[in-house]
C-alpha cells in the first residue's frame, strides 16, 4: 500500500470514529484536514454531514486522492472522541509515527465501552432522582425516580438489542418507564407524579445531538446542524409520544 | 441551597457516566453542573425572569467548558453535554405535554411557547460562548472586506 492509500484509510478511519461516537461536524473535517496535512498532502478538502465523510487531496507528486464513506450507525461515547482527539494531536505533533497512530486508531476502535453497562444503568438511576429532585425538592420521590430512571435505560438497551431500530427502542423505552411509574403511582409510593415522571425520562433526553446541533449551526456547518436538530427533534417526539400512551393508561 | 447544589453535582456526574465521559474528566463536569445550578437559582431571586437566568448559566457553563479544554487538551463537548443537562426545561415541556392530552390546547401552548424560549436561551448562551472563543477565526462575513 502506498503512502497516499494509507494516509486516505487513516484519516477515514480517523474521521469515522469521531463521528459515529458523537463528535460535532468541524471537529471531523478540521481533524482530517490536519492529519492529512501532517502526512504532506496538499490541497485537502474534506466535507462532513451526519451520516458520511468526502476527503479529498493531492499527493507531492500530482495525483489526485478522492473518497466517500457512509457512516451508517451513531452511538453515545464521547471518550472514544476523547481518544481520537488526543491521537490526532499526537500524530500532527510528529510525536507518532503513521503506522503507529493506525494502530491505535484500530485499538479505539476495537475498544469497548468505556463504562460498564450496570455503571450506566446505575447513573441513569441516580441521573433521575437527582435531577427529580431539584425539579420538585421533595425527599419521598427520590426513590420511585430512581427505579423510573434504572427501568428507563435497562429497557433501552434491551428493546436495542432485539429491535435494532433506533427511535421505536426511545418510544417503547419510554413507554416502560412511564408505565412503571405509573404503577408506583397507583400503589401509592408517589406523592408528586410530575416529578417522578420527568426523573423517569431524563435518561433519554437527546443531550449530544442538542449540543451538536448548536456548535454547528454557529460553526456555519448548516447541512449537519440542521440535520442533528432533526435528530433531536424526532428523538424528543418518540420520548413524548411514548409518555402520552403510558399516561394514559393512568387517566382512563 | 447546599444540599441543591450536592443534588446537582452528582446529577452531573451521573450525566458524565451516561455519555460515556473518561473518568479523570467526569469530576470537572460535576463543578460545572455545581456553578450552573447556582447561577440558574440565584438570579430568579434578583428578579431575573427563568429564561433570563438560563441564558446567563449556559453562557457560563459553555465558556467554562471552552476555557477548561482548553487548559484540558480535549474537545469541549466533553463538558459541555453534561454541564447543559440541568438546564434543560423537562418539567414545562411535561406540564405542556399534559395540557396537551387534557385537551387543554390554550395552555398547552403557552407553556410549550415556554419551554422552546428556554431552549432557545440555552442555544443562544452556547452559540455567543462559541463566538467569543472564535473571535479572528469566524466563518460567514458579510462584506468583502479584506481585499
Amino acid at each position: 500500500m502506498g503512502k497516499a492509500e494509507q494516509t486516505m484509510s487513516f484519516c477515514l478511519l480517523g474521521g469515522k470514529l469521531m463521528l459515529r461516537y458523537g463528535g460535532e461536524t468541524y471537529r471531523v473535517e478540521d481533524t482530517m484536514y490536519r492529519m492529512a496535512k501532517a502526512a504532506g498532502m496538499h490541497n485537502v478538502n474534506s466535507f462532513v454531514t451526519l451520516t458520511g465523510i468526502f476527503l479529498a487531496f493531492r499527493t507531492e507528486d500530482g495525483q489526485d486522492y478522492m473518497q466517500m464513506i457512509r457512516v451508517r450507525e451513531r452511538f453515545q461515547d464521547l471518550s472514544k472522541v476523547t481518544s481520537v482527539n488526543q491521537v490526532s494531536r499526537e500524530f500532527t505533533h510528529g510525536n507518532l509515527s503513521i503506522e503507529e497512530a493506525t494502530n491505535q486508531l484500530t485499538d479505539i476502535e476495537k475498544a469497548p465501552m468505556n463504562y460498564p453497562l450496570w455503571l450506566i444503568y446505575l447513573a441513569s438511576g441516580v441521573g433521575g432522582a437527582t435531577f427529580s429532585f431539584l425539579i420538585g425538592n421533595s425527599f419521598p420521590d427520590i426513590l420511585p425516580a430512581f427505579i423510573g430512571g434504572l427501568i428507563t435505560t435497562v429497557s433501552l438497551v434491551l428493546y436495542q438489542k432485539f429491535l435494532k431500530v433506533k427511535f421505536f427502542s426511545e418510544f417503547l423505552a419510554a413507554v416502560s418507564g412511564v408505565l412503571a411509574a405509573v404503577l408506583l403511582e397507583t400503589s401509592g409510593l408517589v406523592q408528586n407524579m410530575d416529578q417522578v415522571v420527568i426523573g423517569t425520562l431524563i435518561p433519554l433526553v437527546p443531550g449530544v445531538p442538542l449540543t451538536n446541533s448548536v456548535r454547528d449551526l454557529m460553526s456555519g456547518d448548516l447541512v449537519a446542524g440542521v440535520a442533528r436538530g432533526a435528530e433531536a427533534a424526532v428523538t424528543s417526539l418518540s420520548i413524548a409520544a411514548g409518555t402520552v400512551v403510558s399516561l394514559s393508561i393512568l387517566y382512563l | 441551597m447546599w444540599l441543591e447544589l450536592l443534588f446537582c453535582f452528582m446529577a452531573t456526574v451521573a450525566f458524565g457516566v451516561i455519555f460515556n465521559i473518561p473518568f479523570r474528566l467526569v469530576w470537572w463536569g460535576g463543578l460545572i453542573g455545581i456553578m450552573t445550578w447556582f447561577i440558574y437559582s440565584l438570579l430568579p431571586d434578583l428578579g431575573l425572569s427563568q429564561v433570563n437566568a438560563a441564558a446567563v448559566a449556559a453562557f457560563t457553563v459553555a465558556f467554562s467548558s471552552h476555557w477548561l479544554a482548553k487548559f484540558k487538551k480535549v474537545p469541549v463537548t466533553t463538558f459541555m453535554i453534561p454541564g447543559i443537562i440541568p438546564l434543560v426545561p423537562g418539567g414545562r415541556a411535561y406540564s405542556s405535554m399534559l395540557a396537551f392530552v387534557e385537551e387543554n390546547y390554550v395552555n398547552g401552548l403557552g407553556l410549550g411557547v415556554e419551554t422552546l424560549l428556554q431552549a432557545g436561551a440555552i442555544a443562544g448562551g452556547v452559540g455567543f460562548a462559541l463566538s467569543i472563543f472564535s473571535i479572528g477565526k469566524g466563518v460567514g462575513q458579510r462584506y468583502e472586506t479584506h481585499r
